[in-house]
């Protein structure tokens, strides 16, 4: 499955998340094999700053 | 996906941009990104002295390494809200990329300097945590800059926050809010000039930035604006976004373009019956400013002990 499928079958927007995999980003069209661990990364932030 | 620059494998697709970038030219482009804003709304000069307000999340992390990386003398800025863990952490991610940098960071603690805590400040003054955050940091930030003799004040608002700040101002018609939207706020008897380099950049791009960099941040939401009007807004322009690639950029950019100026009249009004804080001396439109009112009701009752932190839903 690639990220992109996977983000949509969660249904989380990709705009609103960075997927990581190991110690890098891994970008929307990347085929995920089956022992892939991934972090999905939630980017929003918020309050006043 | 390949790289736009070099053609190698792509780690990050801008879609706003219709393009994808390897790690060295997505950085490059970020850096690219700040320096066009800082020249296109003459933020600062090359020999300024530049404070960075830094809160151990990605945004003020990614400024501070940008403009260090860029050349600028910028030393870093942390208050100590006394959010529980949350602000345990914060310190600990600030100090960390200080230490890392071998950059200046000045610390202030809201209890230790001031008296009161977020958590207990608020509910003590009956105000929304976020509204008592804001307050202070913009007061301490802006007396930390003058105190240190710097010359502007950086803040590492991105574009999801501006875009996300006009839309609740065009939904309620705010005028006033909307004539003082904007990167730059110049410098004026009282206030020391602050400005915003990554309005260009969205949230995800800093995100993406800090790992690429192998910046650590504080990934975990402040548990006091869960659930917040802000943050509701900044998923709303996500799902137009997702649609729309662009949609966000062109919201708050051309607004700046064609009708910031607008607006500005309704803010100068304000501006111009400033008159000076009978307690701290600070610029206001009152005979004591907000500040200084906040902290008189967080700490004149004497039930003003720490309350435990409610954490709500966080992002983790």
């Amino acid at each position: 499955m690639r990220v992109h499928a996977l983000l949509d079958r969660l249904d989380i927007n990709r705009e609103s998340v960075i997927v990581i995999r190991g110690d890098t980003l891994v970008p929307g069209d990347v085929l995920l094999l089956d022992a892939d661990v991934v972090e999905i990364r939630p980017v929003i932030s918020g309050g006043c700053r | 996906m390949k790289c736009r620059v070099c053609k190698g494998a792509a780690v990050i697709d801008v879609r706003r941009h219709n393009a994808n970038f390897c790690a060295e030219h997505f950085i490059a482009h970020c850096h690219e990104q700040v320096r066009r804003t800082i020249d296109h709304f003459s933020m600062m000069q090359p020999d300024d002295r530049v404070l960075v307000a830094v809160s151990g999340g990605k945004d003020s992390l990614a400024l501070w390494d940008i403009l260090l990386s860029l050349g600028y003398r910028a030393d870093g800025l942390y208050l100590g809200l006394g959010i529980g863990d949350y602000s345990t952490e914060s310190t600990h991610y600030s100090r960390d990329f200080a230490d890392r940098v071998k950059g200046r960071l000045v610390e202030i603690d809201l209890l230790a300097d001031e008296g009161f805590d977020i958590p207990t400040g608020a509910r003590l003054a009956r105000r929304a945590p976020c509204s008592a955050c804001g307050l202070s940091k913009r007061h301490l930030f802006n007396r930390a800059a003058l105190e240190g003799g710097y010359d502007v004040v950086c803040t590492g608002h991105n574009l999801d926050d501006e875009a996300a700040v006009l839309l609740g101002n065009v939904l309620r018609w705010n005028v006033e809010y909307l004539g003082r939207q904007h990167p730059v706020l110049d410098a004026r008897p009282g206030f020391v000039r602050k400005v915003k380099p990554l309005v260009r950049l969205a949230e995800r791009e800093m995100a993406a930035y800090c790992v690429l960099r192998g910046i650590d941040y504080q990934v975990e939401e402040c548990p006091m604006a869960a659930g917040n009007r802000h943050i509701g807004y900044k998923e709303a322009l996500d799902g137009i976004e997702a649609g729309s690639p662009g949609t966000k950029a062109a919201f708050f950019h051309e607004f700046l373009d064609k009708a910031s100026h607008l607006f500005t009249p309704e803010s100068d009004v304000v501006r111009e019956g400033l008159l000076a804080c009978a307690s701290c001396g600070s610029p206001t439109t009152g005979e004591v400013c907000a500040f200084c009112r906040l902290v008189e009701r967080a700490t004149a009752s004497s039930s003003n002990m720490s309350v435990p932190v409610q954490l709500g839903e966080t992002r983790s």
